[in-house]
């Protein structure tokens, strides 16, 4: 008997199901989804390569940069690669869309290139490092700290020992 | 009376997970029970020395779905244990926290199969949409129903700020009048729900302990053991965790201990958020793990979950290995179905709340 009231209650409540996909499904903001990749702000590290669990993120040293892949189907979306990503380059985006025709499933890809640094002096090829990086290493640059900060270390030595990045 | 052989499984006794019993029948009774387990062994034990620490905490949490934060909770506490690492004080309440809505989820759950395993689907539905609530609560916060990626080595990857706490408290608010109104009344009065379950399945308190059993099971039978209040982890002495029994041993004595847990992890993630001290979250950013071995355990929803692990001062386990709850509570089946009515064997079986993919890893 107690049930019956529980039941017209629901009754009209009405559905408690989503209308989904007839209207939009409430995305929470923090909603673990598919991986973004910043390639601005990529440091090379391959912390996030090292961290993934599926095997989802590739990093490649090629002539031009680091070529980055990442897999979505593969990921899990446990979200450890944007826990220890220094610089947040790479996240998990709130976005769930992610189902796709079964001939479209090597395709679900994404690939992008962080591309080297060259030395303003020499020219020397240098790890890729972006402003967010200076800005967790020295909280925040001057404009000493920008002239030397695409320098390889020698000449970053020598620009520093002469005073011309003074 | 006519005596035969029945196999019950290995698809979908209660749950859809796979068990094999050979029950022998006399009549409508059950005589006797041999249990084939091993279904679902998919070598993850093997898997986590052959993964780096970092990647077995995603592997670690995906043992299984229900109790999917207490295996890399346990795991976390070991490596930190061997390690030295002091884990900071938000990082133990938000952690207790994650602990105790997966306890609410994997409880309900459990009692709504009951529901459904005795034909009473309306109340199944209605528990599995009071349910719900926690569902979106743990999509919201963590950002995912079930697996909610909350523990890092050293601290946890997620915050509750003060908006947050609001949402949850209000979550909270709004899961416990159904809970405490509705469904525990009628888990104790409905007749449908009590003839099924009252009396059937019994284990007394000292089969318990011969069995070594754990959890909702053995509080149902009035053992009141718990990790929580026995050997406290996180920040669970200073919460006076309230160990619910029941002295009957039976099916709905189980479900009675899970329905009430529910309500006390309602009382412990208040309290929590209540009191969460503001901090950091996680120990800092790459842990050196030194070589060392170390025992851990917490209650996951189903009892005691143990850990154990072996490092060798790379970042690669030489052995990690867990006992689940699930493991002796199975075994006790013979001794809570035999005598029995066939026709109970699924209810029993869900009193056990069985994780078979806990068990065979
Ligand atoms: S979310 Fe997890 S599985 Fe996905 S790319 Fe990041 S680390 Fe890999
Ligand atoms: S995305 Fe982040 S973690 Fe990955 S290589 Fe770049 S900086 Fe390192």
């Amino acid at each position: 008997m107690a049930f019956l009231k529980i039941l017209f209650d629901n009754l009209r409540k009405g559905p408690a199901t989503e209308a989904f996909p007839f209207g939009e499904a409430a995305t929470p903001d923090a909603y673990r989804g598919k991986v973004t990749f910043d390639e601005t702000n990529c440091v090379g590290c391959n912390m996030c390569e090292h961290v993934c669990a599926g095997g989802a993120i590739r990093f490649s040293e090629q002539e031009d940069g680091l070529h980055f892949l990442i897999w979505h189907n593969t990921c899990i979306s446990c979200g450890l690669c944007a826990h220890y990503c220094p610089t947040k380059a790479i996240k998990l985006s709130n976005d769930w869309h992610l189902s796709h025709l079964q001939e479209e499933k090597y395709e679900q890809v994404d690939h992008a290139v962080v591309p080297y640094r060259h030395c303003t002096s020499c020219g020397e090829r240098l790890q890729p490092g972006g402003p967010m990086l200076h800005q967790l290493a020295f909280k925040g640059t001057n404009p000493r700290s920008q002239r030397l900060m695409n320098m390889c270390p020698d000449c970053r030595r020598k620009a520093s020992y002469s005073g011309e990045a003074l | 009376m006519k005596s035969f052989e029945m196999p019950v499984g290995p698809l979908h006794v209660s749950l859809e997970e796979p068990m094999y019993f050979r029950i022998d029948v006399e009549g409508e009774e059950v005589a006797g029970i041999e249990i084939t387990a091993g279904h679902v062994h998919r070598g993850i034990e093997y898997l986590t020395a052959k993964r780096n620490i970092y990647q077995n905490l995603a592997l670690i949490e995906r043992v299984c779905s229900l109790c999917s934060n207490s295996h890399p909770q346990a795991y976390c506490m070991g490596l930190e244990k061997i390690a030295g690492i002091e884990v900071p004080e938000r990082a133990q309440y938000l952690r207790v926290i994650a602990d105790e809505i997966k306890r609410a989820a994997s409880n309900m759950f459990n009692v709504a199969i009951l529901a459904h395993i005795v034909g009473f689907e309306s109340l199944f539905m209605h528990v599995m949409e009071a349910r719900e609530i926690m569902q979106d609560t743990k999509e919201t916060v963590f950002g995912n129903r079930m697996d909610l990626a909350a523990n890092v080595i050293g601290g946890v990857k997620f915050d509750i700020a003060e908006d947050r706490i609001a949402y949850v408290i209000a979550q909270l608010n709004r899961l416990e009048p159904i809970l405490v109104k509705e469904i525990i009344p009628l888990y104790e009065t409905n007749s449908s729900i009590l003839s099924r379950t009252r009396g059937i399945g019994l284990i007394n308190r000292d089969q318990c302990i011969d069995y070594g059993l754990m959890g909702p099971v053995a509080r149902g039978s009035g053992y009141a053991y718990d990790v929580r209040s026995a050997a406290p982890y996180a920040v669970y002495d200073r919460l006076d965790v309230d160990v619910i029994t029941y002295p009957d041993g039976d099916v709905w004595s189980r479900a009675m201990v899970r329905l009430k847990e529910v309500v006390e992890a309602i009382r412990l993630m208040r309290l929590c958020l209540r009191e969460l001290p503001e901090g950091p979250l996680t120990s800092g950013p790459l842990p050196f793990i030194p070589a060392g071995e170390a025992i851990t355990k917490v209650e996951a929803p189903r009892g005691e979950l143990i850990y154990y692990l072996k490092t060798d001062g790379t970042d690669i386990p030489a052995r990690v290995k867990w006992r689940v709850p699930t493991y002796m509570n199975w075994d006790a089946l013979e001794v809570m179905m035999v005598g029995g009515r066939i026709s109970d064997i699924p209810l029993i079986v869900n009193s056990i709340d069985p994780c078979i993919s806990c068990t065979e890893r």
